[in-house]
C-alpha cells in the first residue's frame, strides 16, 4: 500500500470513529476469534472442534488465537467496548477474575441444547465446562519402580533431589498447594500447612519449574523422576516416546473445569453460542476424549473409554468420586499474598 | 566561500528526513511509557485512587529490593564472563589471517542465528543432572553424585553469558580494529614489555569499545526473559519475572507499572555510569 496524505486520513478518521462510535465498529466485519491455549489445545481445537463448528454453521469463519488464560483477560480489558476476541477459554482462577471483571455474558442456557446434559461440576452458568484438566502424579516407571499412590509419596527420601513443582503462577501449581495443605489439615482459606509441607520437601526437590510446559521438558532431562503433573501433558510426552507414567492419588485427582465463555460487546455473539455448543456435542467431545487429544470429556451422555477409562474414571459417577474440585473463589482472594509468600520463602 | 548557509541547509534537510522516526518513537514508546507511567502513580488495581502507594511499597519492601540488587548483580557478572572471554577472542582476530578471522566472526556471529530459546534449551541438556557435563565427570570418576548446575546462579551466569557474547565481541573487534598497529610496535621499540604494551596501550584505546560492549550486555542480560526463567526457574526471581508475575498472574497492573519504571531507572543509572565512564577514557585515551 503507498501511504500518501489521503490514505492516511482516511486511517486517522476511522480510527478516530471507531474510538468515538464503538458500536458502530465493523459489526460482523471479521470472523469470529477464539482465543484457546497454546500448545495441545490449540491442536485439539484446530483439528476436532473447529471442523464440527464450520461444518454446523455453513463454513463460517473462525481464527484462533492461542495464548494464555491472563493474557486474553488483559487483552480483553484493554478495548472492553470492541473486544478483539468472541470466545475466552479459561481455567478456574481466570474465569473467576473475567467474570469479576465484567468481561463476559452469561451464557444463553434456556437456547442451549447440550448444556443441561453436562454433569452438575460443568454446569457453569457465566460459561459451562466443556472440558476438565485433571492433575495427579506423574513419573518416569523407569526410575521409580513402585508407582506412586498419594501426595505424600513425595516427600519419602528416596525421592531426595529427583521431585519437580511449578511456581504458583500456574493453576497447577496453586491448585497443587492447596490439596496439600488439604492433605495436612488445612483448606482454601488456610495454606500454611501447605507451606510447611513445601518446607520439609525441599530437600528432595530437585527444581521449581517456571511453568508447567518447562516441568515436562524436565522428565525428558531426566532431572526430575516425579513430580504433580497434568493428565493431557503426560500423554503427548508418553506419544512422544518419553517414559512417564499419569497416577491418581488416592486423595483424589484435582480436576480444573476449563470453562468457555462469550466475551461481552462480542460483535460475533451468535456464532460465539454455535462454537460453544458445538464443544459440548457427545460427538466433539468422543472426538476429544479418544488418543492423541485424551480430554475429559464434561457430557454425561458420553461414555468414558480407552486411556481415560483405565487411568482415571469409567463414568461419571466414578469420575465425582475420584476428582477434587476445589474453591477457586476463596484461593483467588489470597493468591497474591501466596505468591508473595511462594517467592520469599522457596529457595532451593 | 557560502560555507555557513549551505551548513544550515544540511541541518534543516536532516531535520526533516529525522521527523518521520521521532514521530514513531513518540507515538510507540514515549506515549506508552507516559501511559505506563501514569499508570503506576495508583495506589489500587482498579486506578481509581492517585498516589505513590506501589512505589512506597516496593522501596520500602527488602524482599523487592533483593530482587532488584540480585538482577543488577547478575548483570554485572555476565557482563564481567562477557568480557573477560570476549577480549581475547576480539585480540585474537585483529592478529590472524583472513582465513581465521572469518573463522573467528562466523563463531561470535553463530548464536545470534539461533533462536534464543533453542539456545536455552540446550543449555538444560548441558547442565542438567544427566547432562553432557555431569555425565562427563561422572564417568572420569571426578564426581560421584551428579552437581547441580540448571537452576543455579552459576547455571544463568553461564547460560547468558553464552547468549550474549556476541554483543560484547563485535563492539571490541570494532574497537580494536581501529588502533593503529604502529602503536605496538611503537611501544615495544621505547622498550615497553608486552603486557606493559597491553596495558598502557591497547587496553585504553580499546576502552569506547569496552564500554559500548558492557553497556550492551548489560542491558540485554538482565533483562532477559526466557534464560533467566528457563535456566534459573521458577524459584530464582529476577525483575522481568517479578514484573510478569505481577502483571498477568495477578493483574496488579500498577505495581508492575511501578516496577517496570523503577527497573527503567536503575538500568538508565547503570547506562550512564557507563557512559560517564566512556566519556573519561576518551580523555584518557586521547593524552
Amino acid at each position: 500500500m503507498i501511504l500518501n496524505r489521503r490514505s492516511l486520513l482516511t486511517t486517522a478518521l476511522t480510527l478516530g470513529a471507531t474510538k468515538a462510535f464503538p458500536g458502530m465498529s465493523f459489526a460482523q466485519a471479521r470472523p469470529l476469534v477464539f482465543a484457546t491455549f497454546t500448545g495441545s489445545w490449540e491442536e485439539a481445537h484446530k483439528a476436532v472442534l473447529v471442523p464440527a463448528f464450520r461444518k454446523a454453521n455453513a463454513d463460517a469463519a473462525i481464527v484462533l488465537d492461542p495464548m494464555l488464560s491472563v493474557d486474553q483477560i488483559a487483552k480483553v480489558n484493554a478495548a472492553k467496548a470492541n473486544p478483539p476476541i468472541d470466545v475466552m477459554l479459561h481455567d478456574p482462577g481466570p474465569a473467576l477474575v473475567a467474570v469479576g471483571q465484567d468481561l463476559v455474558e452469561p451464557y444463553p442456557v434456556e437456547k442451549s441444547a447440550y448444556y443441561k446434559d453436562l454433569i452438575a461440576e460443568a454446569q457453569e452458568p457465566m460459561g459451562p465446562a466443556p472440558f476438565f484438566q485433571v492433575v495427579g502424579l506423574t513419573y518416569n516407571p523407569e526410575a521409580v519402580k513402585t508407582p506412586p499412590t498419594s501426595w505424600a509419596d513425595l516427600w519419602k527420601p528416596e525421592f531426595k533431589g529427583r521431585v519437580g513443582i511449578t511456581n504458583l503462577n500456574s493453576t497447577l501449581g496453586t491448585g497443587w498447594l492447596v490439596e496439600i495443605a488439604k492433605m495436612r489439615g488445612g483448606s482454601e482459606t488456610n495454606v500454611d500447612p501447605g507451606f510447611k509441607a513445601l518446607e520439609e520437601l525441599k530437600p528432595n526437590l530437585a527444581a521449581v519449574a517456571a511453568n508447567p510446559g518447562a516441568l515436562a521438558t524436565l522428565f525428558q532431562q531426566g532431572q526430575i523422576d516425579i513430580s504433580p503433573g497434568n493428565f493431557n501433558a503426560i500423554q503427548i510426552l508418553k506419544a512422544r516416546g518419553v517414559p512417564v507414567e499419569f497416577v491418581a492419588p488416592k486423595e483424589g485427582a484435582i480436576a480444573f473445569k476449563t470453562t468457555i465463555h462469550i466475551v461481552k460487546n462480542s460483535p460475533n455473539r451468535e456464532l460465539a453460542f454455535k462454537l460453544i455448543e458445538a464443544a459440548m456435542t457427545p460427538e466433539v467431545q468422543t472426538t476429544l476424549m479418544n488418543p492423541p487429544y485424551l480430554i475429559v470429556p464434561t457430557n454425561s451422555k458420553v461414555t468414558m473409554g480407552g486411556e481415560i477409562a483405565r487411568v482415571l474414571a469409567k463414568d461419571t459417577t466414578e469420575l465425582k468420586k475420584k476428582f477434587v474440585f476445589q474453591d477457586w473463589k476463596k484461593i483467588n482472594e489470597q493468591r497474591s499474598a501466596w505468591i508473595e509468600r511462594f517467592n520469599r520463602e522457596i529457595k532451593i | 566561500m557560502g560555507a555557513a548557509p549551505a551548513s544550515r541547509d544540511v541541518t534543516s534537510y536532516g531535520m526533516g528526513l529525522a521527523a518521520p522516526l521521532a514521530l514513531f518513537f513518540l507515538v510507540f514508546f514515549v506515549a506508552p511509557l507516559l501511559q505506563l507511567f501514569w499508570l503506576s502513580l495508583h495506589n489500587d488495581t482498579a486506578g481509581l485512587h492517585w498516589g505513590l502507594g506501589q512505589y512506597l511499597h516496593f522501596l520500602t519492601d527488602p524482599f523487592s529490593l533483593g530482587v532488584l540488587g540480585s538482577t543488577l548483580l547478575l548483570g554485572a557478572e555476565v557482563t564481567a564472563v562477557c568480557l573477560l572471554l570476549g577480549f581475547p577472542i576480539a585480540w585474537l582476530y585483529q592478529r590472524v589471517g583472513p582465513k581465521l578471522q572469518t573463522i573467528i566472526i562466523l563463531i561470535v556471529l553463530l548464536p545470534l542465528l539461533t533462536s534464543v530459546v533453542v539456545r536455552t534449551f540446550a543449555w538444560i541438556v548441558i547442565l542438567g543432572r544427566q547432562g553432557i557435563i555431569n555425565a562427563t565427570l561422572q564417568s572420569l570418576g571426578i564426581i560421584d553424585t551428579p552437581v547441580k548446575l540448571l537452576y543455579t546462579q552459576f547455571g544463568v551466569v553461564i547460560a547468558l553469558a553464552q547468549v550474549q557474547m556476541p554483543l560484547m565481541t563485535l563492539p571490541l573487534i570494532t574497537a580494536l580494529g581501529r588502533i593503529d598497529p604502529n602503536l605496538d610496535d611503537a611501544s615495544c621499540s621505547l622498550g615497553a614489555g608486552s603486557w606493559r604494551t597491553f596495558f598502557r596501550v591497547v587496553l585504553p584505546l580499546s576502552l569506547p569499545g569496552v564500554i559500548a560492549g558492557c553497556t550492551l550486555t548489560y542491558a540485554a542480560a538482565i533483562t532477559a526473559f526466557i534464560t533467566q526463567s528457563l535456566i534459573g526457574g521458577g524459584q530464582m526471581l529476577f525483575m522481568p519475572m517479578y514484573l510478569y508475575q505481577q502483571a498477568s498472574t495477578l493483574q496488579n497492573w500498577p505495581f508492575a507499572a511501578a516496577i517496570s519504571i523503577i527497573f527503567l531507572l536503575a538500568v538508565l543509572a547503570v547506562v550512564s555510569v557507563f557512559t560517564t565512564l566512556g566519556r573519561m577514557s576518551r580523555g584518557y585515551g586521547g593524552a
